[in-house]
């Protein structure tokens, strides 16, 4: 009986997935998770943990916007917006309910994912019967004006002020476990390990849709979309998974970043200021890259965080000149600015660009 | 059945003309219907502010579809140049102030004054769009991700920059006396800066369609909003013209900022994002490359907005997208943009 | 020998990752009217292509009356004297017949409006549509106005790709009396897969194959040539 052939592709599938535990990006991965986790043990303070825990949160985020734009291939401004509803479906079933459950977590999740399921399949099908550009377009305003409607729409959303809310049990702010090895048992902790936990999750949720064979055919569609439909792929079909997915993991992340934060308002969670910076995140992770995203939301939270002190900082030891002092407070102007020259010079972002050196450099070696 | 039947007598009939007359009939009278629920006094009150504004915005739209039409940009910092319009303005009006040709103004100091304002509103737009286009939309043709990345970026960098030059707040626009107050013609109050906004809209309609309809450059713009390649094959360097067209939207937008601001009396960084979501709510509506699309558009626009946000002032914006949503539905490529 | 008025040597284009051109060399002579043959995706019209500049040369060397103008620009080559008439949509359909023929004027002079006439009298439909928008035009009249439009400037070379797509026979001899009156004042080079309009405009042919020249010669011998004909371009 003849051995089962293979084809040149399959074989090489197959030795990836062999040696898969012991290639150097997968240890690498490990070290990150475990690092992470130690975070809080070694470096307790607060803003250190705020940081880490954005950066989990916004990696998520950015990695399922690049299921949609760098896989899927479609310009959407909407991702935002599902952030939004993760985050405003905890954050008003724990307001609405004086003593919340565990079990309104979960039931906030399951509403948060069934609405984003809903818009994101209006999404996508919109996003059939027009042209790209229109599409993107479209998308702005409409981000825009759920933004706008978060502000009006007091009744539901308590408007500019936002909305602040207790968590349940050992999530919640006020619950003390004591001392254990040395480390302040509180709720903040509790939820930094349960954000950890879930991103972690939802992560390698992501890079299993990508590699999965939905992740090729979308890959397949976004380069050449006649060809996938002459092969017989039903695009339709393809492009509205991979939008509802990438909504759905996003409205999750936005979840995690209500129930860190106990506070949303559309500034923070609805917001253009928050699109753009997904938009830049995954621009400098690098697009197509779902690992970029780590890359894209560390660089960006931590200059978030840091650049202004260091602004100011830095300005002190110039001359008290007014105009100089008024440019440090804008450091979002150096935002706009990255934004510019990432484009013009470094449109692979840092994860594509070292992904092609490595191309490079593999190919250099097979050719020698 | 009955559609099948429908659908063939009306193509027998010359249907598809049926179908764009209706369409017409029903984009037209449309905006008779809030006459049901309001007073007839208030809807003309209504309507003038409607028309002032869509003016106002036209100035803004109509940049930004020849910009789209001719050279395929996607130009996201368009709106940074209306908030500099304004901001350039009020610096005027201010300055002017000083010089006592404002609050207490004569009729030709009034005028005098609002050219001016708009006269430099005009002229930093246009040197705003030449430094845009030479240093930054060069580098990203074809490419309209990257065109919205790097617009957006320049954008941001544009409204910091007003922020740093004119500080982070909201500030009060001085309009002149003699364009302050409203006339009361018959019981309706008409305010009289949006008659002069309604005046200079439609002489930048009129001069435009007069360069577009009646010059070369205008036979030129057209043919290449068509055909980009044919133009250059016949001899003429079409990314000279592609400057001079993005300078000219620039400056436009920048004039109208001026008028927004004297319109609204009040100036804030934002009002560059503001102007530049209503600017693509237009074109969309009045189709890429259509200068008259982007008139009849911003009207509809303008007037939409006036009467929602008298009935029901949170949908006011909604109602907007709403209109562009079944534009892009039922006639993706606008009202008189090319059918595809 | 008289200088070629068009000049390839070695001339390689690449679209994308696609190598069209893989070494064109062919020389015009002026007042020659040359057509290019050859079977689908041999390479003729990005040949035209690439010598007025809309999909530029990788490598090799393109001489226009002697300039050399290879990496310039499509509107330099233009002024350089080479009139283009594309395969589709050549003619403006938003304009009017008239605003075509003026956007194809760049310089309105004496010779133009001298040619003006000669095109009223080639193409009288032009005078009848002048007026109205050129998409209501048919098909044949389409083309002649896209011709019109490169032969009212006063061009040294004319190049032409497939004029008589989709055109039927008698609209085709009208196209080949036209070209036939316009080819003693420029250098028609023509790209063609009618062999009909081929041999009743051209005298000299080149036959293009997999992006290089395979033939070349006069195209009375290869009108008598059964064999050539058969073995190049399927024609029995």
């Amino acid at each position: 009986m003849p051995a089962a052939e293979f084809t040149p592709v399959q074989l090489q599938r197959l030795r990836e997935h062999a040696g898969r535990y012991s290639r150097p990006s997968f240890l690498i991965q490990i070290a990150l998770v475990v690092c992470l986790a130690a975070i809080p043990l070694v470096v307790p303070s607060f803003r250190t943990m705020d940081v880490v825990a954005k950066i989990m949160i916004f990696a998520v985020a950015v990695a399922s916007f690049d299921i949609i734009l760098g896989y899927t291939g479609i310009i959407s401004f909407a991702h935002g917006m599902f952030f939004g509803l993760g985050a405003y479906s905890i954050a008003l079933v724990c307001y609405h309910h004086p003593a919340p459950q565990y079990y309104h977590l979960l039931l906030a999740a399951g509403l948060a994912m069934v609405l984003s399921t809903v818009v994101a399949v209006l999404v996508a099908v919109f996003s059939l019967r027009v042209k790209a550009i229109f599409f993107a377009m479209m998308t702005l305003a409409v981000a825009e004006f759920v933004h706008i409607l978060g502000y009006q729409w007091s009744d539901l959303t308590m408007g500019e002020d936002g909305v602040s809310f207790k968590l349940p049990g050992i999530l919640a702010s006020t619950w003390d476990g004591g001392q254990f090895l040395g480390t302040q048992l509180n709720g903040r902790l509790v939820v930094y390990y349960l954000i950890l936990v879930i991103s972690v999750v939802l992560f390698l949720g992501v890079v299993r849709f990508v590699r999965s064979p939905v992740g090729r055919v979308l890959k397949s569609v976004r380069d050449n979309e006649r060809r996938s439909m002459a092969l017989g792929y039903k695009v339709i079909h393809y492009r509205i998974l991979s939008i509802v997915f990438g909504s759905v993991i996003s409205s999750l992340a936005g979840a995690l970043f209500a129930l860190w934060l106990s506070y949303v308002n559309p500034d923070t969670v609805l917001g253009t200021p928050l699109m753009l910076n997904m938009l830049l995140m995954v621009i400098i992770g690098g697009l197509g890259t779902v690992y970029g995203g780590i890359v894209g939301a560390a660089f960006i939270t931590i200059t978030e965080t840091w650049l202004p002190d260091l602004l100011k900082a830095g300005v002190g030891l110039l001359p008290p000149v007014e105009l100089l002092q008024r440019l440090a407070d804008r450091w979002v102007l150096f935002f706009g600015l990255a934004y510019v020259l990432v484009v013009l010079f470094f449109p692979k972002g840092v994860m594509g660009t070292i992904r092609d050196m490595v191309a490079r450099r593999a190919a250099a070696r097979e050719k020698a | 059945m009955a559609s099948q039947a429908t659908t063939a007598t009306l193509d027998a009939t010359g249907g598809r003309d049926v179908r764009e007359i209706v369409f017409w009939v029903c984009a037209g009278g449309i905006w008779l219907l809030p006459l049901m629920a309001i007073d007839p006094t208030t809807y003309l009150v209504l309507t003038v502010a409607g028309f002032a504004m869509g003016m106002l915005l036209f100035l803004s739209a109509a940049g930004l579809t020849i910009i789209f039409g001719l050279m395929d940009v996607l130009n996201l910092a368009h709106g940074a140049f209306f908030a500099w319009g304004a901001y350039v303005g009020f610096s005027i009006l201010n300055a002017l102030s000083g010089l006592g040709w404002v609050e207490s103004a004569t009729m030709g100091q009034s005028i005098v004054s609002v050219l001016l304002a708009m006269a430099v509103a005009l002229v930093v737009g246009g040197g705003l769009g030449l430094i845009l286009e030479r240093v930054i939309i060069k580098q990203v043709y074809g490419d309209h991700l990257k065109q919205i990345l790097i617009t957006m970026g320049a954008s941001m960098v544009m409204a910091e920059i007003i922020k740093v030059l004119w500080g982070p707040n909201n500030e009060v626009m001085l309009v002149p006396l003699a364009f302050q107050g409203s006339y009361d013609v018959a019981d309706v109050v008409i305010n009289k800066f949006r008659v002069a906004a309604i005046v200079a809209g439609l002489l930048v309609y009129g001069g435009v369609m007069l360069v577009m309809l009646k010059t070369k450059l205008g036979i030129i713009i057209r043919a290449g909003v068509e055909n980009r390649e044919v133009v250059q094959t016949l001899g003429y360097n079409i990314n000279r013209i592609f400057t001079g067209v993005f300078i000219a939207g620039a400056a436009l937008a920048g004039m109208g900022g001026a008028m927004w601001g004297m319109f609204r009396e009040q100036i804030t960084p934002a009002m560059g994002d503001e102007n530049l979501i209503f600017a693509l709510i237009v074109v969309i509506i009045g189709g890429m490359g259509s200068v008259t699309g982007s008139f009849l558009g911003a009207c509809m626009v303008g007037l939409a907005f006036n009467y929602v946000a008298f009935l029901m002032p949170k949908l006011a914006l909604g109602v907007n997208i709403l209109i562009m949503a079944i534009i892009l539905l039922i006639r993706p490529w606008g009202l008189l943009g090319r059918e595809q | 020998m008289p200088e070629p008025i068009l000049s390839l040597e070695a001339v390689h284009t690449h679209i994308g990752q696609h190598h069209i051109l893989q070494g064109v060399s062919l020389a015009v002579k002026p007042g020659k009217p040359t057509v290019l043959l050859g079977r689908n995706g041999a390479g003729k019209s990005t040949t035209l292509r690439t010598v007025m500049g809309l999909t530029p040369a990788s490598s090799g060397s393109i001489k226009v009356d002697g300039l050399a103008v290879e990496g310039a620009k499509p509107y330099e080559i233009a002024r350089a004297g080479v009139g283009f008439v594309p395969e589709d949509q050549a003619v403006i359909y938003s304009l009017s017949v008239e605003e075509n023929m003026r956007l194809a004027m760049r310089n309105e002079t004496e010779a133009s409006h001298e040619r003006l006439d000669t095109i009223f009298r080639l193409f009288p439909a032009l005078r009848k549509f002048w007026r109205s928008k050129a998409g209501v035009l048919s098909g044949g009249q389409k083309q002649m106005l896209a011709i019109a439009r490169a032969f009212v400037e006063d061009h040294k070379l004319l190049l032409i790709d497939e004029p008589s797509k989709g055109l039927a026979p008698i609209v085709v001899d009208q196209l080949i009396d036209s070209l036939n009156h316009i080819k003693d004042q420029t250098t028609v080079v023509l790209v063609e897969q009618n062999f009909h309009m081929a041999s009743h405009v051209g005298e000299d042919y080149f036959i293009l194959d997999d992006g290089r020249v395979v033939h070349q010669g006069l195209m009375d011998a290869l009108v008598a040539d059964e064999d050539l004909k058969k073995k190049y371009l399927g024609i029995a």
